[in-house]
């Protein structure tokens, strides 16, 4: 028995993210500090997706953007922050690129979903099933030769985050967010493949441009100082 | 306890800040229950979304109710005391987005059934008339605002198309009092519909943009605070909520300052393509998120000092206001409004042209 879990111990240590998780979290209530760090991380999300759509031109058409530069940060703070993550990401898109914008209460609150996605299995394949196969959540090894002692396999991260969060879950929020939009008839009729490629391609140029600078920056910063959340709540 | 003098300035206050920019204190918009006020801006929002979707086959668009709406926007707009603020601010930005949903609604509907109609790219001759009246306000009042020519010239140019282009307007003697032959007709052929419903989804947007302001302009975060204690959660979530919205505008700030310094750094001096703009864009990023974790930090240590985990029994935000039958009143006209127009199917169109 005791080699038994001598033996569980020691694979789930193979690697120094092994500690990040699906699990709830730590089994501590959430601090002050964190508590603060949520609200604040939904804030940002909610100005830079009302920024995303507005900063190259005027207002938006029907909140979408050609360079939709929030994409990265509520990605990144999902693999940061679990569920917040999401959380800000949809709520980001109902009032920053939909009511500040606005697109009205009503779509947004429909094709806001189309935010939540993304990030939400991004995480749920991150920390479900790529930490185990080697490749780290919180996307260092996009950037770095090695974590923490441990050689990364820059390649194969850089393809698995292109093909996942760049091309799968992007296909996927796009879908869904256009499809409200058009099913509402906000977006013209015949008008549903400009629009759609236009979401594809502004999410995925800022993805490929800014995560890497934002990984590079600040995720061990986040990590030394604590901020990582083990589990999806802290 | 408040000192007498605080309590006076308090009630003496004539502006309070808001989501964007600050509302006139004691207007019956201001009133208002932040929960009627978000019913109102739900319910404008579903009869706006409604009355421009009606199809053809069923009589189309809703046009004299989405007008209607919209002028009540503007009502309530200017009985906030918002609308000068409006007319400075947005009225120019929302005007490249009202003429883009005209854009796209006419160009990109050619599926629709019924009749076609005759279009001009160019009708033979330069039409002087209500067109150039459109050309010259619009960019006056565009000019005015941007004092930029080509900002100006776009949004004139384009709308003078649209007055041009239909046949209705440029051959009617009315709409073009002198015609100045030039060069050759070009024309093209549309459903005779998609200018209707264009024009419907220019109202729709209208009632949705102007909508989405009312609320957000005046509205308080800790009114919102306040009715999510009304509605029994707890303190910890209001106070979370509330945390969000009152870090908003500081994050904007945040933004501003860091680009602010990036120009002081010569980021601006060589003219650079978009791909390098964009990479300017993503170095704002660190340093922004940066700024976001060190304030988070602070501000938490500074709610753990003040005994925030063991907080109990907080007394209610002096924002905090009750129903009152005016906010039953509204809810009752506009859920009214609602069963006549979306359940029960009828138009003020089709009432009024009976």
């Amino acid at each position: 028995m005791s080699g038994e879990k001598k033996t569980v111990s020691n694979t789930k240590n193979k690697y120094p993210w092994s500690n990040y998780t699906l699990k709830w979290g730590r089994g501590e209530p959430v601090s002050t500090t964190q508590y603060v760090l949520y609200a604040m991380q939904i804030a940002a999300v909610i100005a830079l997706s009302y920024l995303s759509v507005t900063v190259f031109g005027p207002l938006s058409y029907a909140g979408i953007s050609l360079f939709y530069f929030v994409y990265p940060f509520f990605l990144v703070f999902t693999m940061w922050w679990g569920i917040w993550g999401p959380i800000g990401a949809y709520i980001g898109c109902v009032i920053g690129a939909g009511l500040l914008v606005g697109t009205g209460i009503v779509p947004s609150l429909a094709y806001a979903v189309s935010d939540f996605v993304p990030p939400f299995f991004a995480f749920v394949l991150y920390r479900g099933l790529l930490a185990n196969k080697g490749y780290d959540p919180l996307w260092r090894d996009l950037t770095d030769k090695e974590v923490a002692g441990v050689k990364t396999k820059r390649t194969g991260a850089w393809f698995w985050f292109v093909l996942i969060n760049g091309v799968i879950l992007n296909l996927i929020s796009g879908v869904i967010g256009v499809g409200i939009l058009w099913d509402m008839k906000i977006i013209a009729t015949n008008a549903f493949w400009p629009w759609f490629i236009g979401w594809i391609v502004g999410d995925l140029v800022a993805m490929v441009i800014i995560t890497p600078v934002l990984v590079k920056g600040l995720t061990s910063l986040v990590e030394r100082q604590g901020l990582v959340n083990h589990g999806w709540i802290t | 306890m408040l000192a007498s003098s605080d309590v006076e300035a308090r009630a003496s206050k004539k502006y309070v800040r808001t989501f964007i920019f600050s509302m006139r204190t004691g207007t019956p918009v201001e009133k208002l229950h932040v929960i009627t006020k978000f019913f109102m801006i739900v319910a404008m929002s579903i009869l706006a979304l409604y009355m421009f979707s009606i199809p053809v086959s069923q009589g189309g668009p809703d046009i004299i109710g989405l007008a209607l709406l919209l002028l009540l926007t503007f009502v309530l707009l200017a009985i906030a005391r918002t609308a000068k603020y409006l007319a400075n601010s947005y009225l120019v930005l929302v005007l490249p987005v009202l003429l883009g949903q005209f854009f796209w609604w006419l160009f990109f509907n050619w599926s629709l059934p019924g009749a076609r109609m005759l279009f001009y790219f160019w009708p033979g001759f330069l039409p002087i008339g209500v067109s150039t009246v459109v050309l010259v306000g619009v960019f006056g009042l565009v000019y005015y605002k941007t004092r930029s020519v080509v900002l100006s010239l776009v949004p004139s140019i384009l709308l003078w198309w649209f007055t041009v282009m239909p046949g209705v307007f440029s051959f009617s003697s009315l709409f073009t009092w002198v015609r100045i032959p030039v060069g050759v007709v070009f024309s093209f052929s549309l459903p005779q519909w998609s200018a209707t419903v264009a024009f419907s989804k220019v109202l729709g947007f209208g009632v949705l943009i102007y909508t989405s302001f009312l609320f957000l302009l005046t509205t308080r975060d800790t009114e919102i605070g306040g009715a999510l204690k009304q509605l029994r959660l707890s303190f910890r979530k209001s106070f979370f909520v509330m945390l969000m919205f009152r870090n908003l505008n500081t994050i904007l700030m945040d933004y501003e300052n860091i680009r602010s310094a990036q120009i002081a750094r010569a980021a601006n001096v060589m003219r650079k393509n978009v791909f390098s703009r964009i990479i300017d864009l993503a170095y704002v990023s660190v340093p922004l998120v940066a700024t976001m974790i060190r304030r988070s930090t602070e501000m938490g240590v500074a709610l753990y000092a003040r005994g925030f985990e063991a907080s109990h029994g907080i007394t209610d935000y002096k924002e905090t206001r009750r129903f009152s039958y005016v906010d039953f009143t509204i809810i009752a006209i506009l859920a009214a409004f609602l069963i006549y127009e979306v359940i029960l199917g009828h138009s003020i169109t089709s009432l009024l042209m009976r």
